[in-house]
């Protein structure tokens, strides 16, 4: 049964005909139907009424087919206001039929009472301007500059490093595969370089944003490279160099010179030269037959617009304090992602497992380590690619040294993915000890190897490991450059220091704030594929946007009364979006919002002091007259 | 008075998830006391101390503001601004000598449309036990 199961609906169509301003009331079954929507407009040109109450199902259902209808009669959509007296009356009071009309002649009285004060209402449309910025050059960036090119929209793709390819392209194998990382990836950044739709800044950080969705201004800050594509890479300046510093993209295991190529696969495939280390000696400068290099280059600002953006500025891998596990006290102690870089053929070692001079005859892998609460400083989550990744390593390092024995020490293993399963089965056949603890592990450093002790939690016994090398299966972080990233674009942050995604299963590509895309293993710990399949989906999400040419803002955004607004900017920091500044009108200054930016959550209207902002459809004087009608009394 | 008393409650509702947890009571034909006016703002961080000194002065018994749960929010942090709020006006009424139980905050999800009838069950019955607020303000109209 409808509505008429429980409300007498007659007696409230004969008590809205009672209500101030209203000059006609029907009742009809389906309102939402073609005869019912006629009615309406016959009434609104009958009557030349400008204001409609609809008192039927939730606003959810129909109000966009009411909205239509009463558009179609002559009349702007928003002057609508819907009583739901359906889902929150009849079907919920049919135990007490008679309070329940009472209730409904209320809600449908509060409905006038607000109807009375609605405003035409005009949508905001944004042209869009059909390019793209992203920022961050690993695997889902240049995945979804890749896919957005080809799909014919230009891309202007920032990285911060002097090479694009991220974390991923410094992979020594790739699980399931023969393949390194700058293999698997050198055809992708072959197609990102030649691709006439791509221009790449590396070496480059984005310095402002202005504008909103269709229209963002961007200020890129294109750092001196000092060496430019002349370069041959005849290495005569590395000889030359004085300054020695660690060298960041093999995580400290070797050394690099101030002038370096970053490692063999780099992209682009020049040298470059770290101003930070750099002391300006002039030595490479001298040797440099083809003169690329210039010393003096400064950093130059390129401004751009695009009309949406997508960050992809990644992660960074959990760094133990020192002493955790050993950790930074003796060089036996590797992370997950130092043993990468010690298996990549184009590695420090080309490949072979050398640690303190000699290949390991017995590993003990510790897993979970700054995931799952191992540790105090560990983080709840799991890391998800860390299991794999270990499992792939175990067996990359049994293929090469048969002879060495290898621990795993595991407080859970996840191997989630459809193939990954096989890792975990090749291990055990593998001879790999898997050694289950619930107590964390502890790490013993001396200079003749390293002693892990942990608790068996099958056996429940203490076993004391003695290895020459202990590898930390460490997990991943939330980038440190996240919070310049969002000192420039407006995002949210989860309380583990990720970006906050729209929704988390629904919406998970997609920043709160429209023409904002979230690209890989900046929302949330993702694996290669996971981060890949993100980076294509940012680029669907982002072709929507630019197919449709332009974009629609409902129009129930906060709006500011200039006459009124003491400019005292409380409202700016209530603003999740950014969307509200001040500008300077003659003598004063006074909000101003970007209706674009808005999502009309009107919290800067409940915290202004003055009344000077308002939220359209939902003004303070629009919902005061509701709760006013709340009481008969002082309508009738 | 002649008649039980029967309390009125004005319910603030956020569109995207009480709004929502309402309908969802409706089309699983839950049942609670016809006691709620709802009014749906966008969010919970909308509604205006006004707005709900407004309702008490209009006769309402009680006024019941919810929103999504913390960290939820579809506009990431209007109802931390909410129960903020609240808890200021809280202690307005205090001063006012309305009764603190009168005003609650709730956080109800889209889905929670079980959560909503137990917590409207539960205030109705705490507002019943506290009688009606109408005869102790006397509008001034």
């Amino acid at each position: 049964m409808n509505i008429a199961g429980t409300i007498n609906v007659k007696e409230v169509v004969d008590y809205a005909r009672t209500l101030p301003h209203v000059v006609d009331a029907n009742e009809y079954v389906f309102m939402c139907s073609a005869p019912g929507q006629d009615l309406i407009r016959e009434s609104i040109k009958r009557f030349e009424i400008n204001r409609v109450v609809v008192a039927a199902c939730s606003p959810s259902m129909h109000e966009p087919t009411f909205r239509a209808a009463i558009a179609e009669a002559g009349l702007n959509p928003y002057l609508l206001e819907m009583a739901n007296i359906r889902e929150h009356s009849a079907w919920v009071h049919s135990h007490e039929k008679r309070r329940a009309t009472e209730k409904t002649k209320d809600l449908v009285r509060m409905a006038v009472a607000k109807a009375v004060l609605l405003e035409p209402l005009e949508e905001l449309r944004i042209r869009m301007q059909p390019t793209s910025l992203v920022l961050g050059g690993g695997v889902a960036g240049l995945r979804a500059s890749l896919d957005l090119a080809e799909r014919g929209f230009k891309v202007h793709l920032v990285e911060k490093l002097p090479t694009t390819g991220g974390r991923a392209v410094r992979l020594g194998t790739i699980a399931h595969s023969k393949m390194s990382g700058s293999e698997l990836l050198k055809p992708i950044i072959d197609s990102v370089e030649s691709n006439p739709n791509i221009v790449t800044y590396v070496n480059s950080e984005l310095e402002a944003l202005d504008g909103s969705v269709g229209y963002f201004k961007g200020k890129i800050k294109r750092n001196p490279r000092f060496v430019s594509a002349k370069c041959t890479l005849c290495e005569e300046c590395v000889h030359v160099c004085p300054v020695e510093v660690a060298n960041e993209y093999d995580y400290g295991l070797s050394k690099r010179k101030a002038i370096y190529l970053p490692f063999k696969e780099a992209h682009p495939h020049i040298m470059v030269i770290d101003p930070a280390a750099c002391n300006k000696c002039g030595e490479c400068v001298k040797v440099c037959e083809p003169g690329a290099i210039n010393l003096e280059e400064q950093p130059n600002e390129i401004e751009i617009v695009a009309g949406g953006i997508i960050l992809a500025t990644g992660f960074e891998p959990y760094e133990p304090p020192t002493g955790e596990f050993g950790y930074g006290r003796s060089e036996r102690v590797l992370t997950l992602f130092q043993l990468e870089r010690l298996l990549d053929s184009d590695g420090p070692t080309k490949g072979e497992l050398v640690v303190s001079g000699s290949i390991p005859k017995s590993i003990a892998f510790i897993m979970c380590v700054g995931s799952l609460g191992t540790t105090e400083n560990a983080h709840p989550y799991c890391s998800r690619m860390c299991c794999a990744s270990s499992l792939k390593n175990m067996i990359r390092i049994k293929e090469l040294y048969s002879d060495t024995t290898i621990y795993a020490l595991y407080k859970d293993i996840r191997t989630y993915a459809r193939y990954d399963e096989k890792l975990y089965e090749r291990a055990t056949e593998r001879q790999i000890k898997f050694i289950a603890f619930e107590k964390t592990p502890a790490v013993n450093v001396d200079p003749d190897g390293v002693a892990v002790q942990v608790r068996d939690a099958t056996l429940q016994e203490r076993l004391i490991i003695p290895a020459d090398v202990v590898v930390l299966a460490v997990g991943m972080s939330p980038s440190k450059d996240l919070d310049k990233v969002r000192s420039v674009v407006k995002v949210g942050c989860s309380p583990e220091g990720f970006l906050r995604e729209a929704h988390p299963k629904l919406r998970p590509v997609e920043a709160p704030a429209d023409g904002i895309f979230l690209a890989g293993s900046i929302t949330s710990p993702k694996n290669v594929l996971e981060t890949s399949m993100a980076g294509s989906a940012t680029a669907s999400k982002a072709s929507i946007l630019f197919a449709k040419g332009e974009f629609l803002v409902e129009p129930i955004t906060a709006q500011v009364t200039e006459e009124i607004c003491s400019g005292c900017a409380i409202c700016i920091a209530m603003c999740p979006y950014g969307a509200i500044s001040r500008k300077t009108m003659g003598e004063k200054r006074v909000a101003e919002v970007d209706r674009a930016l808005c999502k009309a959550c009107g919290a800067c209207v409940a915290a202004c002091p003055s009344g000077a902002m308002q939220q359209a459809g939902f003004k303070d004087t629009q919902v005061l007259a509701q709760v006013v009608a709340i009481s008969e009394r002082r309508n009738a | 008075m002649s008649e039980p008393f029967e309390p009125k409650i004005v319910l603030f509702a956020c569109n995207w998830c009480t709004y929502a947890a309402l309908d969802l009571a409706g089309t699983s034909r839950m049942k609670y006391p016809p006691t709620f006016l709802v009014i749906k703002v966008m969010c919970s961080g909308r509604v205006d101390p006004q707005f709900i000194l407004e309702a008490f002065r209009n006769g309402a018994d009680g006024v019941l503001v919810a929103g999504c749960h913390p960290g939820d929010c579809h506009y990431i942090e209007g109802n931390y601004k909410a129960l903020r709020r609240i808890t200021m006006i809280r202690r307005m009424l205090d001063r006012f000598g309305i009764e603190r139980e009168r005003l609650r905050l709730e956080w109800i999800s889209a889905s929670e449309a079980t959560k909503f009838v137990h917590v409207a069950n539960e205030m109705v019955k705490q507002i019943k036990v506290l009688g009606p607020l109408a005869p102790r303000l006397q509008v001034s109209a």
